[in-house]
C-alpha cells in the first residue's frame, strides 16, 4: 500500500432524508496506483453505490451522509456535478453492467468515443478522431475505421463493452470502475474482456476497481480483494491471501458456495449455501450484520459490531475469524 | 473521417407511392358515394338562390352539370378528371376548380405550416423544460397550463383570443389575412400578412401544443431513467448538452409519428379556424362548397387534402429513418 491513488474513508451512505437507513455503513479502502482491487459481495451489498458515489453519480434518492472519497490527495467534491463532469472520464473512467444499454442508439460508436475526447481536450477535430480509431483498434476491434460509423444496434455485446471500455480510456484515466462488466456477456467474451482490461492495465497502468459477484474472475485478475457484506466491509486481503485463508466466516461461506468439481469431494459433494438472508438496510442491528446468519456468532457479536483487526495487508472485520485453512 | 452513407430507399418510395395513389382512388371513390347520399345537388342550391324552384330550369342546370346522368357514370367521369388532373369547372363560384383551390392553398398551408412550428417548437421547449424541472414548480406550472389548453375548446379560445388581443388590447387584427387596402408590397406585405396570421396559428396550434409538451415530457422521463444516460453523464457530458443531445433526440421520435398522423387533423381543423378568423383558406372554401352542394369543388378538395396528408405520412417516414438509425425502410 505505498502509493494510494484513490482513498475512501468511512463512507457512509444513507437514504435521502433518512440518515438511520444506510446503504454504506462506513466503508474504508484505497486503491493503489496500477493495481486491480476487486469488490466482491452479494446484490445490494453496497458495491455499486460505492463506485457511483466515487463518481459523484448517487441517485437521487441518496445521499452522502459523512466520510471522504479522496482521489491523488485531495478530496473530490462528489455533491458538485460541475466540478466532478471534469473529473469524469478524464480522471476517473467508468464501465457499466449493460453493454446492450450503455450506448445512445442513435449515434455512431465513433462519434460517441469522440465525444469524450471532445469534453474534455481540446483537440483538433482530425487528431481527435484518429485517436478515435487508435482507441477502437487497441480495445480489438476489427475495421476500427468501419466500425466507428456504425451504430449500436448492428454491434454484439462484447463489441459494445470493447466500445464502452475505449470510452472509458479514451481520456488516459489513472483509475478504471469496472461494475460487473462482464456479467452480462457470454462466458467466452467475459474471458476475453477481462485479458482485453489486463492488457491494458499493463499499457497504460490505469489502477482498475473491478466490481463482481464472480469470484472465480477476481482470482484471476485482481491483486487486492475487498469482501463487502450488508454495507460494510467484512474483509480486505490480497487475493492469494483471501482465497487461501479467509478470516471472515462470510468470505469463508462465499467461497464455499463457489462450484469447484476438485473441492466437491472434500465436502462430501455437497455445495454449501449460506443459510438466511441479507438484513433489510433499515434494520437498526447493533452487532454485526452477518451474525444472524453466521455459524461462529456469539452474544458479543449481536451486542457490538467488531473492529477491524489487521494481519499486515489482510484485515478482517469479526469478533471469531476462521483459523482454518481451505482444502 | 467520412460517414458511411446510407443509400436513398427507392424501393420503399416506389412502395409508398403506389400505396398512396391507391388510397386516394379509395378516398375519392367513398367520398363520391358519402357525399351522393345527402339530400339535395347544386342545381337545387343554385336554384334556391335565383329565387326559383321551376323544374325545367332545375332540369336544365342538372342536364348542364352532368347531374342527370347515372350515378356510376358521373362517378368514371369525376375519376377520369381526377386522372388527368382536369378537376373540371365550378358553376357555383363561376370558376375552375384547379384555380378556386390553388388560390386558397397557400393561405391554408402558411396557416398549417405555422400552427404545426409553433406547436412542435412549443412542444418540445415546454416539455424538455418540464422534463428537466421534473415535480419541481416549472414542470407543475408547464403540465398545469398544458392541462388546461387540452382540455379548452380551440374555437373558444379562438374568440377569446381575438376578444383580449385584437378588440380590448389592439395588439392584432381581429381577421382577414391581410390588409388590402394597405395596398402593401415587398416585406411590409409580408410583415402584414405576419401580423394577421399571429392570433389564428396560436389559435389553431393550442390543442396540438398541449398534447406535444405532455408527450415530449413523458418521453424524456422515460429516456433519461435509461442506462446510456448514465453512461453519457459518467463521460463528463453537461446536462444541457445531455437533455438536448441524448435524451431529447430519443424522446422526440414518438412526437415525429404523432404530427405525422395530426397533418390530417390540421386540415380538418382549418375549417373551423379560418371560419372563426376570416381566413381565405381552403377550409372555408370546404364549408362554403358543402353549403352550395357543390359537390364537384367539395370532391376535389377532399381528394386534394387526402394527398396532403398522405405526402405528409410518407415524409415523417422518411424524415423518421434519417433521426433514428434503426429504422430500415423497406
Amino acid at each position: 500500500m505505498s502509493n494510494p491513488i484513490l482513498q475512501v474513508e468511512n463512507l457512509q451512505i444513507c437514504v435521502r432524508k433518512k440518515p438511520g437507513v444506510l446503504i454504506l455503513r462506513g466503508v474504508s479502502f484505497h486503491v493503489n496506483a496500477g493495481e486491480t482491487l476487486a469488490i466482491v459481495g452479494e446484490s445490494g451489498c453496497g458495491k455499486s453505490m460505492t463506485s457511483l458515489a466515487i463518481m459523484g453519480l448517487l441517485p437521487d434518492a441518496v445521499e452522502k451522509l459523512s466520510g471522504t472519497i479522496r482521489f491523488k490527495g485531495r478530496e473530490l467534491p462528489i455533491t458538485d456535478n460541475r466540478a466532478m463532469r471534469k473529473v469524469r472520464a478524464a480522471e476517473i473512467g467508468m464501465v457499466f453492467q449493460e453493454p446492450m444499454a450503455a450506448l445512445d442508439p442513435l449515434y455512431p460508436v465513433g462519434k460517441q468515443v469522440l465525444e469524450v475526447i471532445e469534453e474534455h481536450e481540446k483537440l483538433p477535430r482530425a487528431m481527435a478522431w484518429a485517436r478515435v480509431i487508435d482507441l477502437l483498434t487497441k480495445v480489438d476491434l476489427p475495421n476500427p475505421e468501419t466500425l466507428a460509423w456504425s451504430y449500436p444496434h448492428k454491434l454484439s455485446g462484447g463489441q459494445l463493452q470493447r466500445v464502452v471500455i475505449a470510452m472509458a480510456l479514451a481520456c488516459n484515466p489513472d483509475v478504471l470502475i469496472a461494475d460487473e462488466p462482464t456479467t452480462a456477456l457470454d462466458v467466452t467474451v467475459q474471458a476475453q474482456i477481462m485479458r482485453l482490461l489486463k492488457r491494458l492495465q499493463r499499457d497504460t497502468g490505469v489502477a482498475i476497481v473491478l466490481i463482481t459477484h464472480n469470484l472465480g474472475l477476481v482470482a484471476h485478475t485482481a491483486d487486492r480483494v475487498m469482501v463487502m457484506y450488508a454495507g460494510n466491509k467484512a474483509e480486505e486481503a490480497p487475493t492469494r491471501d483471501l482465497f487461501l485463508n479467509p478470516r471472515h466466516p462470510y468470505t469463508r461461506g462465499l467461497l464455499d458456495a463457489t462450484p469447484n468439481p476438485e473441492r466437491a469431494s472434500a465436502q462430501g459433494g455437497v455445495l454449501r449455501e449460506i443459510p438466511g438472508t441479507v438484513p433489510s438496510i433499515a434494520d437498526p442491528m447493533p452487532g454485526c450484520r452477518f451474525a444472524p446468519r453466521c455459524p461462529n456468532a456469539s452474544d458479543l457479536c449481536h451486542a457490538r459490531f467488531p473492529d477491524p483487526t489487521y494481519e499486515g495487508a489482510h484485515g478482517y472485520a469479526c469478533h471469531h475469524p476462521v483459523t482454518d485453512a481451505r482444502v | 473521417m467520412k460517414p458511411i452513407r446510407r443509400r436513398f430507399p427507392w424501393a420503399f418510395l416506389a412502395k409508398r407511392v403506389a400505396y398512396g395513389a391507391l388510397a386516394m382512388l379509395a378516398i375519392a371513390i367513398i367520398n363520391f358515394f358519402l357525399l351522393k347520399l345527402a339530400p339535395g345537388d347544386a342545381a337545387e342550391a343554385l336554384a334556391g338562390q335565383a329565387g326559383t324552384a321551376d323544374p325545367a330550369y332545375i332540369a336544365q342546370l342538372r342536364a348542364q352539370f352532368g347531374l342527370d346522368q347515372p350515378l356510376l357514370s358521373q362517378l368514371w367521369a369525376f375519376l377520369v378528371r381526377l386522372a388527368t388532373l382536369d378537376l373540371g369547372y365550378s358553376y357555383v363560384f363561376n370558376e375552375r376548380v384547379s384555380v378556386l383551390i390553388f388560390s386558397r392553398m397557400p393561405a391554408t398551408l402558411m396557416l398549417m405550416g405555422a400552427a404545426i412550428v409553433i406547436a412542435v417548437i412549443g412542444g418540445i421547449v415546454f416539455g424538455v423544460t418540464a422534463a428537466r424541472y421534473a415535480n419541481r414548480w416549472p414542470d407543475r406550472v408547464i403540465s398545469f397550463v398544458a392541462l388546461l389548453l387540452y382540455g379548452t375548446p380551440p374555437y373558444w379560445i379562438g374568440l377569446m383570443m381575438i376578444l383580449i388581443f385584437a378588440v380590448t388590447l389592439g395588439w392584432t387584427p381581429t381577421s382577414g389575412m391581410e390588409n388590402v387596402l394597405a395596398f402593401n408590397t415587398g416585406w411590409d406585405r409580408v410583415a402584414d400578412i405576419a401580423h394577421h396570421l399571429i392570433l389564428p396559428a396560436l389559435a389553431q396550434s393550442i390543442f396540438y401544443l398541449a398534447i406535444y409538451i405532455r408527450l415530449v415530457r413523458a418521453g424524456m422521463l422515460e429516456v433519461l431513467s435509461l442506462d446510456f444516460i448514465r453512461v453519457a453523464r459518467a463521460k463528463g457530458i453537461s446536462e444541457r448538452r445531455l437533455s438536448y443531445r441524448h435524451a431529447l433526440r430519443n424522446a422526440v421520435l414518438p412526437l415525429v409519428t404523432v404530427v405525422g398522423t395530426n397533418v390530417g387533423n390540421f386540415l380538418g381543423g382549418a375549417v373551423l379556424t379560418e371560419t372563426v378568423f376570416s381566413w381565405p383558406g381552403v377550409g372555408r372554401l370546404m364549408f362554403d362548397a358543402m353549403f352550395q352542394r357543390d359537390l364537384n369543388l367539395l370532391l376535389s378538395i377532399l381528394v386534394l387534402s387526402s394527398f396532403f396528408v398522405i405526402l405528409a405520412n410518407l415524409i415523417v417516414d422518411l424524415l423518421y429513418a434519417v433521426i433514428n438509425p434503426t429504422v430500415e425502410l423497406k
